[in-house]
């Protein structure tokens, strides 16, 4: 500054703030089309048929239990017993058979149902003990709706609970259920990569070790002895915690 | 034309005071408020000099020391939570954003509104909002812009409570939208005006004494508005416990103790960054000689007295777990806060006048009244709106 | 993954941008106008406390008369009556008169502080108030090294007061009042780069006479007003401790690093908010 003229030591002020009021708007629309995205991501790894736990839907309000099923008590005071959307996806379709009466008491960890594919078996144990009021007739006709739809149509059972709260205590609510998916999916692949090795089968499936991509309905082209481990490893009751 | 005339009508009986009347509260801060509002109108009609004790060399006194630049920081609580809840994702204290929001946003609105008491021509202020004259070398060009930025997002975050008290639910979800790009909106604002606040006694390099000027205040009010603000939190918070005990949900009452041990933690630890600041810029000023005076006496109490014990109560209470002491240890901090604004503002600006500035008691009264017309506007959105008590159903089925 | 890394080498850029124009500004102030700052030589030595020049400032400011001097006492400063003020001190050489108004200075501390530039530094040199513009917040009064700005603190319309070097007058090719009628040459008014000539000349002419230092040459930065005295500065009433650097650049650091923040802070915060969004909720049980 020499003292004789004058200096205006702030000229360019106006124009930053400018610059700084179009970056504040910009960022805006910036951000929201970045994590769209992620989102179209998400969708293409789901067409694309990969099997990753945020495509897995976990409904608010329902309970959800060690061994894949989940219950939610209805305003009739029932509770509704289905598969929820992992098993179902590592599964693909099923036939059902139920293994139940409606009138029938069960107990919690009591054998409920058995699904069936190509000759391959799953059996299904309960989330709670009560008496059976009603089976989902839908199932049986359609086996479709259990993949389609788990937690809606996709219903097994209707069972009148007898210790409703003592029992639920124990099962995880949808909060922490997104972790425990991802969690379980981690665990499916490391058990299908001992499984490999202790069966010794060469396979023509695509699956990756060490955070590789799942297919879809991993299990529908695996061979019946691996769905029998399958079944002690995370459909058994009292099954080492994972 | 019906939904119009349900909404003033539902808007005229929420006017009508609920409660008792006679409160011992109302009782005292009543007459105040009218005195007050008696004194307002005589500053606007015979000056400012009519009121106050402010002079040629003294041209601000207690309403900028106190009710702007410390009641500010003591808003600042609500930029500490919302970054903690909504960027940190500290999900424990989700439970007091509302009503420091609201609290933030009334200290604003009436702190920031009480700075139009002290402008000698208020008429003119739209000069520098309207673009007609903007000074941008200023910083209290940066600052005034700022309070009002920052008024705007405050209201869009507490805006879906007011949704849900008038049962607007499409508004809400699009307000509840906007809530966090308020928020980051609003802790940059606050990053720069807090320590703009400091920033505006720069140029009184001559004027303030040399143990509260320094190149760095802008960075210690920044800090220090981090622990006055969660102190002002725990403060309020403790009042509204016991005043408003059965608007608060049952949830809240047992999150309390977690939140205030919580806060204890991090005002705790800020206090002692702030204190090795303070520590830092005493060193590099080389004052040790200003030590040996009175000055330097009341220095070293606040140094001390207000920010090394506090800091200590607030840790021991968190280690022990005692809630009570946790209160007084915030109480001491608000003082220290208190006392340090003013040093920098009042006490320390031209301390070395033969004749010091002391407020008028009509400063002091028409202050009170400021604070005074916060609580009660504070005190009638709480009993209406969902900021203690839990949102409608509807409105977390939205979320 | 991407998102962020994305995220983060938009916003370096556009911090770097800002930072670039922000460096530009700092080397672009070289000014294009060619008029120099005017402003007033001040020699103490040829004052002889007639105080012509303060009924002169009086009468063309519409101000009140100035008190005549049986009626004084003490010394006394400008206020929201009179822009300028003569003071009789007793020094180390005798009886010294000292003229005080305000300093114009180079780069003023009170138009920094105005909001609404109603305080401006001209072209010309002069510093001017707007009082259609003038808020009345006083922060040019808190700001000025000098205490110059004067408010009416006990009227319901106050202004500011201070002195204005007759600026309109100057506009007309005229000299200040205080200035035209000084019967002793004490005053001069000239453009800076001539006063500060002249001034170096009489200190160099008669070394004895004069203390070898042109107040307002540097101090705050440089003054309009530059003063010439017998005896050391101090004794005179000016402040002999005021920084060489103008008060405005003690503000410059914080307002430079504004748009920084406003770009770097929500980036920032954003970033943070995308890391910590899939956290569960930490520190839950910590503290029961």
């Amino acid at each position: 500054m020499d003292g004789f003229t004058y200096i205006n030591m702030f000229e360019t002020k106006g124009i930053e703030y400018l610059v700084i009021i179009a970056f504040l708007i910009l960022l805006i629309p910036f951000w929201v089309i970045l994590n769209k995205r992620a989102q179209m991501a998400k969708q293409m790894k789901k067409t694309l048929g990969t099997l990753s736990a945020s495509i897995l839907r976990i409904p608010q309000g329902l309970y959800y239990s060690r061994n894949h099923t989940w219950t939610h008590l209805d305003t009739s005071g029932n509770a509704r017993v289905g598969l929820d959307d992992l098993l179902v996806h590592l599964t693909g379709e099923m036939n059902f058979r139920s293994l139940k009466n409606p009138g029938d008491r069960v107990g919690k960890g009591e054998l409920l149902a058995e699904f069936e594919q190509q000759g391959k078996q799953l059996r299904i144990y309960s989330p709670l003990s009560g008496n059976v009021t009603e089976i989902n007739r839908l199932l049986a006709e359609d086996p479709a709706v259990l993949n389609e739809d788990p937690y809606g149509k996709g219903w097994m059972f209707r069972i009148r609970p007898t210790d409703w709260k003592a029992e639920t205590a124990t099962l995880y609510f949808a909060g922490e259920t997104a972790d425990w998916f991802a969690k379980e999916l981690n665990r499916f692949k490391d058990f299908l990569a001992g499984s490999m090795n202790y069966r010794s089968r060469g396979s023509s499936i695509v699956v990756l070790q060490d955070g590789g991509e799942l297919t879809d309905h991993t299990l529908a082209s695996l061979p019946g002895e691996l769905w029998q481990d399958f079944q002690k490893e995370f459909l058994d009751p009292d099954r080492p915690v994972g | 034309m019906n939904n119009e005339l349900a909404i003033g009508r539902f808007l005229l009986s929420e006017l009508k005071p609920k409660g008792k009347i006679l409160t011992p509260f109302n009782v005292i801060t009543f007459p105040i408020m009218i005195l007050g509002l008696a004194l307002i109108a005589i500053r606007f009609y015979k000056g400012i000099g009519s009121v106050t004790n402010l002079s040629q060399e003294i041209p601000w006194g207690l309403w900028i020391g106190f009710d702007v630049v410390t009641g500010v920081a003591f808003a600042g609580g609500a930029y500490v939570i919302t970054f903690m809840v909504y960027i940190l994702n500290m999900k424990k204290y989700h439970s007091i954003v509302r009503v420091t929001v609201l609290n933030g946003f009334l200290a604003y609105v009436f702190y920031a509104g009480a700075l139009l008491l002290d402008l000698g021509r208020p008429w003119n202020v739209i000069n520098p909002i309207i673009g007609n004259s903007f000074g941008f070398n200023s910083v209290l060009f940066l600052v005034a812009w700022h309070f009002l930025l920052y008024m705007i997002a405050q209201l869009i975050e507490f805006s879906p409570a007011i949704a849900e008290w008038l049962g607007a639910r499409r508004i809400r979800k699009i307000l509840s939208g906007m809530t966090l790009a308020a928020v980051i909106f609003g802790i940059t604002l606050s990053t720069l005006h807090q320590s703009g606040l400091g920033a505006l006694y720069l140029m009184a390099k001559d004027k303030i004494h040399p143990l509260w000027y320094s190149q760095f205040i802008p960075v210690m009010f920044l800090v220090s508005s981090i622990f006055a603000g969660l102190s002002m939190v725990i403060f309020e918070g403790s009042i509204s416990h016991r005043v408003f005990f059965s608007k608060i949900s049952e949830k809240n009452h047992l999150a309390q103790r977690g939140i205030l041990l919580g806060l204890s933690k991090i005002c705790a630890g800020t206090m002692f960054a702030y204190f090795f600041l303070q520590l830092l810029v005493f060193l590099h000023g080389k004052h040790w000689a200003l030590l040996n005076t009175p000055m330097g006496y009341w220095y070293l109490l606040e140094m001390v007295g207000f920010v090394l014990v506090p800091m200590f109560l607030f840790y021991r209470s968190y280690r022990r777990g005692q809630i009570g002491m946790i209160r007084v240890a915030a109480i001491l901090t608000m003082l220290g806060v208190i006392l340090n604004r003013l040093n920098v503002t009042v006490i320390g600006f031209r301390w070395d006048m033969a004749v010091r500035y002391v407020p008028s008691w009509m400063e002091v009264v028409v202050t009170l009244t400021v604070l005074f017309a916060e609580i009660w506007i504070f005190r009638w959105v709480i009993n209406r709106m969902p900021v203690l008590s839990d949102p409608p159903a509807w409105a977390t089925d939205q979320k | 993954m991407g998102i962020d890394r994305r995220g983060f080498l938009k916003v370096l850029c556009a911090t770097g941008a800002t930072l670039a124009i922000g460096r530009d500004a700092k080397a672009a102030t070289k000014s294009t106008n060619d008029v120099e700052f005017r402003g007033v030589l001040y020699d103490a030595t040829r004052c002889k406390g007639c105080r012509g020049c303060e009924y002169d400032c009086a009468e063309a400011n519409g101000l009140p008369e100035p008190p005549p001097a049986r009626e004084i006492t003490g010394l006394r400063k400008t206020d929201e009556t009179r822009n300028t003020v003569v003071n009789e001190y007793s020094t180390s050489k005798g009886t010294v008169f000292l003229k005080t108004q305000c300093m114009h200075c180079n780069e003023p501390a009170c138009a920094a502080a105005c909001l609404t530039r109603a305080m401006h530094k001209t072209r010309m040199g002069p510093v001017t108030w707007d009082g259609d513009k003038c808020m009345g917040c006083r922060y040019c009064m808190v700001s000025c090294p000098f205490d110059i700005p004067k408010f009416e603190y006990h009227s319901a319309n106050p202004k500011i007061h201070k002195c204005t070097m007759c600026y309109e007058r100057l506009k007309t090719g005229e000299i200040p009042a205080c200035v035209y009628n000084c019967p002793n040459e004490a005053l001069q008014y000239g453009t800076r780069r001539e006063l500060l000539s002249e001034a170096r000349k009489r200190i160099s002419e008669k070394p004895d006479l004069y203390v070898d230092h042109i107040y307002g040459e540097h101090e705050a930065g440089g003054t309009g007003w530059l003063y010439l005295s017998p005896v050391p500065f101090n004794e005179l009433g000016l402040s002999t401790t005021l920084q060489k650097d103008s008060y405005p650049s003690l503000t410059k650091g914080f307002l430079y690093s504004v748009p920084s923040v406003f770009v770097l802070v929500p980036a920032l915060l954003l970033g943070i908010q995308q890391a910590t969004k899939s956290n569960p909720s930490n520190a839950e049980k910590e503290d029961e």
